[in-house]
């Protein structure tokens, strides 16, 4: 019996009052708008403050040629983040700066969606209550990807509107036209990767499966744009790849709408394919055979400390080779892109956002917030799973054993913490190797201490992650994410001076220094995650004195 | 202190304005076999997770063989093994990898009891359990709990998804267990499983003990049902002492009779009767009446 039942004072249910048919598609719009809306905020915040950024840190026609004959032909930097032309232009430089991170976000936020509502409505036996009405396999299929539809649509709206309002500033000047093929070409891969996670839907038996398809899709994809952008003669593979024909429409700079054909053609061939392909199975099953069965690996399963382990480790290795490519590339490029940051307005902004100096280690100082930000994500995402293991009724199995609540939460956080020092240290090693490759002048020490310092927000976000655990567990997720997004977004605005004193400190990362710019401030750090175990032991001992909640 | 398996004092559950357990004084005696039934709602599972210190009670106390179930309950979770009605596990772990972790975490297990627990139930352990049917995984759980050997096995419904082979195999499991001086407290909507393994009965109405007993007792207090014919007319019996409800049809009548049978016989003497059939009500009778007479009440 749960609450919800007990406390039912049951209402009269209202009548059905939707077509029968259109449940699926009403459900899927409405999780996928509410989704869309979010990253579309997401999106046109990034635009808006790149746009906006450009406009107070390149105040001159020389600063701004300068900028250009640094990144406008440089195989490396278009290889990362794609070609730079127009850095003279804000509009140049804007798509420049969103396009490559705007798309991969795009891409991942695409598979993410379509298989959660696919196959992890599929796997979760929601799917056969609603096939066990008039709905068919290939119907509700259909209605999926239409209410995926949706989500896109949302998507690219909320972004034209922010990037059209942003570009009515005189400074700016991108007109609404501009600005919503941009949105469209941002929006663009996001719609392909719906497409490409609903197929891989059909594919895979489980969610997490279905995912990892679409990853090497999306790989397979960047790496051949990579391949065609390094000036090596083979730009034709940029054709081969979604993210190279995103690329070839060129908002703002040389708009190009043909190869909005290969995008549109793709993504409704995928989404036919999808529908095709979900008429010819059985609910719940999959096209690629299931692996049902496995031979036994007893060696992390001696206690609930091993299955901490266990339940995290593929999760873990993932985050961890993620930051480690991610540190790989800013150290690869810091030295190119240091050589930018000269002139007192790059100062001045590189003092708002904490660093200080020039050159390289200026660079690598503002770099280091992204890898804060990602190290915080991956220990939110610790406290998402461990809020699952209850939510989801597992975690009773272990604690109606000799096991203790405190002992069980305190094993989840160990690997919590493992995994966010293991991420800086990493990130620190990958960076130093990048930078070592060029002439930047920096230690490996100073890196490793950037890297641990990297991981202080990470560890706060734990603190209030266990806290809210033990006090407000049906908050605790969106409660974590919604602070790290909001301290995130006000490092993004922030970093133009737009945000006054008291809003900057609202955020987690503010409270760290940006190193290896400037050293790190131990003693603020010290504090920070004194802090965060102060906190962490309130959650644990209010852990142990509460009801275990279902979801 | 009380030597029971388990002993509930004022035991009470509110979530905000509900109250899902009220007032609850139970004692289940060590060895025994408790059948714990009520309707959906009753507050059966609400009951268990406070045993199992999953819940923290809004008053009262909880004892498991002596130990306080709040504040001892690492020490009281090894003389324990529960079975739930909803078998959530970890969908990537196999089923010989998730015995053995629930094993391992317990403590102690007879091996060679669990080995022949698997065959018994015919699983497949090299399965993933996410590929397990809901009856699969049912099992995987029923398997861990008696693998154990524990002094007392909690059980919530644990034969949901079974099917009637199974549910033959686990009732062997369970009168083994008797027999070997564990004590099972069973919540079930399966009347005939509660009545083929059960010594005593406790039921439960919205949040409050309302029967306690053996079968036995529990009858008493009901009616006996009868069945008498008459070779010739049907005399009139509804003044006899403890006969109620009687309906008189061609040539006999059906009664409900509480108490003793004697005067009942000795007013029948009389007449010629041809036949009398008694019959004791089933539990499921016993349990529809109870609940269809509150709820007539409750109008």
């Amino acid at each position: 019996m749960t609450v919800a039942e007990l406390a039912a004072p049951a209402p009269a249910l209202p009548a059905p009052s939707r077509a029968p048919g259109a449940v699926v598609a009403g459900r899927t719009s409405r999780a996928a708008a509410r989704s869309g809306l979010l990253w579309g905020y997401v999106f046109g915040a990034f635009v808006a403050s790149s746009a906006w950024s450009y406009t107070s840190i390149y105040k001159t026609p020389a600063e701004r040629e300068a900028l250009a004959a640094a990144f406008g032909d440089n195989h490396a930097t278009t290889a990362l983040f794609g070609p730079a032309p127009g850095l003279q232009t804000v509009g140049g430089f804007t798509v420049f700066k969103v396009s490559v991170s705007l798309m991969l976000i795009g891409a991942v936020w695409g598979l993410l969606l379509a298989t959660r509502l696919l196959r992890g409505e599929e796997e979760a036996g929601r799917w056969d209550l609603l096939l066990a009405g008039r709905a068919t396999a290939r119907g509700a299929t259909a209605q999926a990807l239409a209410g995926l539809g949706t989500g896109a649509v949302v998507l690219w709206a909320v972004t034209a509107v922010i990037t059209s309002v942003v570009g009515l500033w005189s400074r700016v000047d991108i007109k609404a036209g501009p600005a919503c093929f941009l949105a469209l070409a941002l929006v663009s891969t996001a719609a392909m990767f719906l497409a490409v996670g609903a197929l891989t839907s059909q594919l895979a038996a489980t969610r997490r499966q279905a995912a990892a398809y679409g990853a090497v899709v999306l790989g397979v994809s960047y790496a051949l744009r990579m391949v065609g952008d390094a000036g090596l003669g083979l730009h034709w593979l940029t054709w081969l790849s979604p993210l190279g024909w995103v690329e070839q429409l060129a908002p703002l700079t040389s708009p190009d709408p043909v190869p909005l054909v290969p995008i549109a053609l793709s993504t409704v061939v995928l989404a036919a394919a999808t529908v095709y392909l979900a008429g010819i199975r059985d609910v719940g099953a999959s096209l690629v055979p299931d692996r049902t069965h496995a031979r036994a690996r007893f060696g992390l399963l001696g206690g609930v400390g091993g299955l901490a382990v266990r339940l995290a480790r593929g999760v873990a290795l993932s985050w961890i080779v993620a930051v480690a490519l991610v540190g790989l590339l800013f150290g690869t490029i810091a030295h190119s892109a240091g050589t930018t940051f000269s002139g007192s307005s790059v100062r001045q902004v590189l003092e708002r956002l904490g660093a200080s100096g020039g050159g390289a280690g200026a660079y690598l100082g503002v770099a280091f917030l992204m890898l804060e930000a990602l190290i915080a994500f991956a220990a939110a995402g610790q406290i998402a799973s461990a809020r699952a293991e209850e939510s989801e009724g597992r975690l009773d199995h272990l604690l109606v054993q000799p096991v203790s609540r405190s002992r069980w939460l305190a094993g989840r956080l160990a690997v919590a913490v493992a995994l966010v020092v293991a991420s800086g240290v990493v990130a620190a090693t990958t960076t130093w190797l990048g930078t070592a490759t060029q002439p930047t002048g920096i230690g490996a020490a100073p890196l490793l201490s950037a890297g641990l310092n990297a991981t202080v927000p990470a560890l706060g976000a734990l603190g209030l992650g266990t806290l809210l655990l033990g006090l407000w567990p049906r908050a605790a997720v969106p409660g974590v994410y919604a602070v790290l997004a909001w301290s995130l977004l006000v490092e993004l605005v922030g970093g133009i001076g737009a945000l006054s004193h008291w809003v900057l400190d609202t955020s987690v990362f503010h409270h760290v220094a940006a190193a290896p710019s400037v050293p790190v401030d131990w003693t603020s750090d010290a504090v920070l995650v004194a802090l965060s175990l102060a906190a962490a032991l309130v959650g644990l001992a209010a852990f142990a004195r509460r009801d275990i909640l279902g979801a | 202190m009380s030597t029971g398996a388990i002993r509930t004092e004022g035991l009470t559950k509110r979530f905000g304005p509900v109250c899902a357990l009220d007032d609850l004084d139970l004692e289940v005696a060590a060895g025994e076999v408790m059948g714990y039934l009520g309707p959906n709602g009753a507050g059966k599972t609400t009951t268990i997770r406070l045993v199992l210190s999953l819940l923290r009670p809004t008053s009262g106390r909880c004892e498991i063989f002596g130990l306080d179930a709040q504040r001892q309950s690492v020490e009281a979770h090894r003389r324990l093994a529960y079975v739930p009605g909803e078998a959530n596990l970890w969908p990537r772990l196999t089923g010989a990898e998730t015995l053995h972790l629930l094993g391992q975490v317990h403590g102690a297990v007879d091996a060679a009891y669990r080995d022949r627990l698997v065959e018994r139930f015919a699983l497949d352990p090299t399965m993933r359990v996410r590929a397990y049917s809901k009856g699969n995984r049912q099992k995987v759980l029923l398997i861990a709990a008696l693998m154990t050997r524990a002094d007392l096995l909690v059980l919530d419904e644990p034969t949901a998804g079974l099917d009637p082979l199974m549910e033959q195999a686990f009732r062997e499991c369970v009168r083994e267990a008797r027999d070997r001086g564990q004590t099972v407290f069973l919540s079930s909507h399966i009347l005939s499983e509660v009545e083929a393994l059960c010594d005593r009965v406790a039921i439960l109405r919205e949040g409050r003990l309302v029967e306690l007993g053996t079968l036995e007792q529990l009858r008493h207090l009901s009616a006996l049902s009868v069945d008498v014919t008459f070779a010739g007319s049907v005399p009139d019996l509804s003044r006899v002492p403890g006969v109620g409800n009687v309906r008189v049809h061609d040539h006999g009548v059906r009664l409900d009779l509480r108490g003793p049978m004697a005067p009942l016989v000795r007013a029948l003497a009389a007449a010629e009767v041809t036949g009398l059939v008694s019959r004791e009500p089933s539990l499921e009778e016993l349990f529809l009446v109870h609940y269809g007479k509150e709820r007539d009440d409750g109008r």
